[in-house]
């Protein structure tokens, strides 16, 4: 059996409308994932134990369940839920970003824990409204501290998108897959797939590497 | 919402699900006895002193970690028959690409836990004249694994959650079996939920366990 890579400059244009697919699927459930990771954090902190009860339940299901199963369930069940039609773009976006959601509270859960005690004190001092002590005590912190971890939870959302090909989303997974079965080379074009992940993924953990010892240096934590 | 709940069907197709998740929990298992037993060998090859074997090792690792594993499944599926000239059996090949998957996990797992062991101890190991294959065996690896049982624990739970993937390859996997019993019984609701709980009730208590000993650790090392 002889290998040729050359196929591979054929279908260039295809494998890059898939992965800018994947990287528009990924930024977006960053975005809306993140948003509700903090939300979800300072709900596990709440007072009130039903919330906190319900998003701790929430953070351990979506943790313990395959992500290809939790795409299947928007994607088949939420339409019966729903009685409407929704798409695979959506259903996409929604699976993954509420996956999302529970992997970064955990990550903000952890850096919430630094801003301490006698700095709530100190808001409660101050007189400051909960909103605000949300704003412009609590969040500066905690963000700047979960960075790292935020990056290597994206690097993971990164890889998980791979799945939506599966309910039909044409990204790089799914134009990789296509196009190695109708030239029935699954060396050349599934290793080419593969790399092109690899080349974005790499370069981000590393990064996170970085991040981390300079953001811990500078923070002196 | 509207909807009438009907377990019916899905309570008769109770058996071959439960049959899935045997399937399931013996992939799982096997890439377990994989990913940890190599996963500390591919460790000390990462931190080799010679570049000519650290190089590939590193390589190893950072591919199966920065790329999706479910390019991996597929990518063991179609090429490995086609570049080494074998065929091997679905199930087999499940195992090797999950094990594989996972040794990489687990490599960076014992790498921490590796560099964590006391120097002394090694030139203790030295000391009594200890041969180095020896030294890897009884102070090392004891102390390392130890250590890193919360994360080899966490990343089995991970590994357990990825072997869903298997079904996209035609494995009869509990994944595999809960969608083909959604399609014929028209009953995804009923189907997919029963499918995710019965993921969620296997890793839960896992995870429970592994919070118990990362609490009891942190106890026992303030």
């Amino acid at each position: 059996m002889k290998y040729d890579f050359g196929i591979i400059y054929g279908y260039t244009d295809a494998l890059l409308r898939g992965l800018t697919t994947t990287a528009q699927l990924t930024l977006a459930c960053i975005v809306l994932g993140s948003a509700l990771g903090f939300g979800l954090a300072l709900a596990r902190t709440s007072r009130n134990p039903l919330v906190r009860g319900a998003s701790g339940f929430y953070v351990e299901f979506f943790r313990g369940t395959p992500v290809l199963i939790q795409l299947f369930w928007i994607f088949f069940c939420l339409p019966l839920v729903l009685g409407q039609e929704i798409s695979n773009l959506a259903s996409s976006i929604i699976a993954l970003s509420l996956y999302m959601g529970a992997i970064t509270s955990e990550t903000f859960r952890s850096s919430l824990k630094v801003v301490g005690r006698e700095q709530m004190d100190a808001c409660v001092a101050l007189g400051l409204p909960r909103m605000r002590q949300i704003l412009h005590v609590v969040m500066p912190q905690t963000l700047l501290r979960s960075v790292p971890t935020l990056l290597s939870n994206c690097v993971s959302l990164f890889k998980e998108s791979a799945l939506v090909s599966a309910v039909g989303m044409t990204d790089l997974m799914f134009v990789g897959q296509n196009i190695s079965n109708s030239t029935v080379r699954p060396v050349e074009v599934l290793t080419a797939t593969a790399l092109i992940y690899f080349v974005i993924a790499f370069p981000l953990t590393r990064a996170v590497t970085r991040i981390e010892s300079r953001i811990l240096t500078k923070l002196a934590v | 919402m509207n909807y009438q709940f009907d377990f019916h069907q899905v309570s008769l197709g109770l058996p071959k699900l439960l049959e899935g998740l045997g399937t399931t929990l013996q992939l799982t298992a096997a890439a377990n006895v994989i990913g940890i037993t190599l996963g500390f060998g591919l460790a000390l090859l990462v931190m080799s002193r010679h570049v000519l074997v650290r190089t590939p090792a590193m390589l190893f690792v950072e591919f199966f970690r920065c790329t999706p594993a479910l390019i991996q499944i597929v990518w063991f599926f179609y090429c490995v028959p086609i570049l080494f000239d074998v065929f091997i059996d679905p199930l087999q090949m499940g195992v090797i690409a999950l094990g594989m998957n996972l040794t990489a996990f687990n490599a960076e797992a014992y790498r921490a836990t590796i560099q964590a062991v006391p120097r002394e101890q090694l030139d203790a190991g030295v000391a009594l004249g200890l041969t180095p294959l020896q030294r890897q065996l009884y102070i090392v690896l004891p102390n390392a694994f130890r250590a890193a049982v919360p994360v080899l624990l966490t990343n089995g739970i991970v590994i357990f959650q990825q072997s869903a993937l298997v079904a996209i390859v035609a494995i009869e996997d509990l994944m595999y079996v809960g969608k083909s019993l959604a399609t014929e019984s028209y009953r995804p609701i009923e189907t997919f939920t029963i499918i995710a709980l019965l993921y969620f009730a296997v890793s839960y208590p896992i995870a429970q366990l592994v919070s118990y000993l990362e609490r009891r650790r942190e106890a026992a090392n303030p």
